[in-house]
């Protein structure tokens, strides 16, 4: 859920708009730089932001018994770096307020900050430290907690514009915490589940883009069976070989 | 005409087309700051009634079509009020309540949300994506940037049809019939349309460097008036709706003093 234009003060939305600004610069110039020197790889991005926009059309079911769309954070943090994902967020979140009426204009600085620096970089950082334990279990926690960490950024910023009458911050943060949770909890278990079995379907048909990604290591005995991928294989560094080089 | 898009329809046939779209940020843009500047009563009302009445009767877009775009909105809207709504304190429990203060908060930041909902409208539904991205261009946004989200606007949609199409043949084979189907069959359709996603990218860079371009897509800026007096009317507009949501409060005590 993006906060819809009018729930920010005036004040806040423009504060959240200098928060994410210098992330969405640095995206920005990431994707300069790497459109100036593979200018093949403007089409993978573009496919990479679409394919953001085109997961939260995306229903799935939840153990609330209700359905509910992937925010894809945590999955595009992993497969095209967190600096690229602020950019693509941020063009997709303007998408989303102007074709679906999804977010806000005013409210874009906030939704850009939850969406797309909190959680590519809460997802990224699980990738990065559990993968070498386990790539299915670094997939399921980069996926299930940036969505929650977008979540709870979401709640700090209503808690922040509109603090409780009696209790102040800390009881707004509680209410919207408490109404997320029960909604976003069963959701972000179910999306992290979502990047098992699609981390699975990826390692059987599309490994070479994987490693071409440097989501899966590359392997100097030249082609491997990609369904065999075992989670011992994450075990390398990215190679020099990742188009998102410039954006690190 | 699918909730989905109707705004995007809407855009593509408007009469406003061909207006600049600086323009046309004016007077949205100019609202927009209305409903979330000045107060929500009458302020942000006064907002959401011009927005509407510049979209029924200026723009002259169709009132289903509105109402099909401010659906989802509105409900996230209500949805989205129910926590300011409630009190929480602390005594020996958690103690949920309600107030006057509390709804008089909530119904402000509702009426302020479907105002600026509505005059986002106002850009939205009269200039398609292209033009917004045309406008970026020329206001010195990198090529390169703007090339990747003029692409990605392309992109949507060949991938949310394959994405409805790959869907449908699911639930045609039983894909969604309980949970644990409907989490597989997700997984299957997200890692088909990101490799859908992958090779529509790479046939297109193909067909491209067959061409021999390697250079920026430029394409050609659909035509566009710019007209001194809608700017002027626009701010017209918008100064009106200040005056409004500035001196309402005071001039409606006064009329009723006058008329006591």
């Amino acid at each position: 859920m993006h906060i819809a234009d009018g729930y920010l003060p005036a004040t806040h939305a423009a504060l959240w708009y200098a928060a994410s600004a210098p992330f969405v610069v640095h995206g920005a110039r990431a994707v300069v730089l790497q459109v100036r020197e593979h200018p093949e790889n403007r089409l993978l991005l573009a496919a990479a932001g679409a394919f953001t926009f085109v997961l939260s059309a995306i229903k799935l079911p939840s153990y609330t018994g209700s359905s509910s769309h992937p925010t894809g954070t945590g999955l595009g943090a992993v497969l095209f770096r967190p600096p690229v994902m602020a950019f693509l967020s941020t063009v997709v979140l303007v998408f989303q307020a102007l074709l679906l009426a999804h977010g806000g204009i005013t409210t874009l600085g906030a939704n850009v900050f939850a969406m797309g620096v909190v959680g590519p970089w809460v997802g990224f950082a699980c990738w990065r430290a559990l993968r070498r334990v386990s790539a299915s279990l670094a997939l399921f926690t980069a996926m299930a907690l940036a969505d929650l960490a977008t979540y709870c950024v979401t709640s700090v910023q209503l808690a922040l514009a509109h603090p409780d009458a009696a209790g102040g911050f800390a009881a707004a943060l509680a209410k919207f915490l408490g109404i997320f949770a029960l909604t976003q909890v069963p959701l972000a278990l179910a999306e992290g589940l979502l990047g098992l079995l699609l981390f699975r379907v990826l390692s059987d048909v599309a490994a070479p883009e994987l490693r071409r990604l440097g989501v899966l290591p590359h392997r100097a005995g030249g082609s491997t069976d990609a369904g065999s991928t075992t989670d011992a294989a994450f075990t390398t560094d990215t190679d020099s070989a990742d188009p998102r080089g410039a954006a690190r | 005409m699918s909730a989905g898009f109707a705004l995007d329809d809407a855009a593509w046939a408007s009469r406003w087309r061909h207006r600049r779209v600086a323009d046309k940020a004016v007077l949205s843009f100019g609202l927009l700051a209305c409903a979330v500047a000045l107060p929500p009563w009458p302020g942000a009302a006064a907002t959401g009634v011009a927005a509407l009445a510049v979209l029924l009767l200026g723009a002259r877009v169709r009132a289903r079509t509105l109402a099909l775009a401010l659906a989802v909105p509105a409900a996230f809207i209500a949805t989205g009020a129910v926590p300011l709504l409630l009190t929480l304190t602390w005594e020996s429990g958690p103690h949920v309540g309600i107030s006057p203060e509390t709804v008089g908060a909530a119904a402000s930041v509702v009426v302020r949300a479907l105002a600026a909902t509505t005059a986002v409208f106002v850009l939205a539904s009269t200039t398609p994506m292209v033009d917004v991205l045309a406008a970026l261009r020329r206001a010195r946004v990198p090529d390169a940037c703007v090339e990747v989200a003029g692409l990605t606007y392309r992109f949507v949609f060949l991938l949310l049809e394959s994405a409805a199409t790959i869907r449908e043949a699911q639930a045609a084979r039983l894909g969604y019939t309980d949970r644990r189907r409907a989490l597989r069959s997700s997984a299957q359709l997200v890692g088909a349309v990101l490799l859908r996603s992958w090779d529509r990218a790479r046939r297109l860079e193909e067909g491209l460097a067959g061409r021999g371009d390697t250079t920026t897509l430029r394409t050609f800026d659909p035509p566009a008036t710019s007209s001194p007096r809608f700017v002027a009317a626009s701010l017209g507009l918008v100064a009106l709706v200040v005056v409004l949501g500035l001196a309402g409060p005071a001039l409606a005590s006064a009329l009723a003093g006058v008329a006591s």
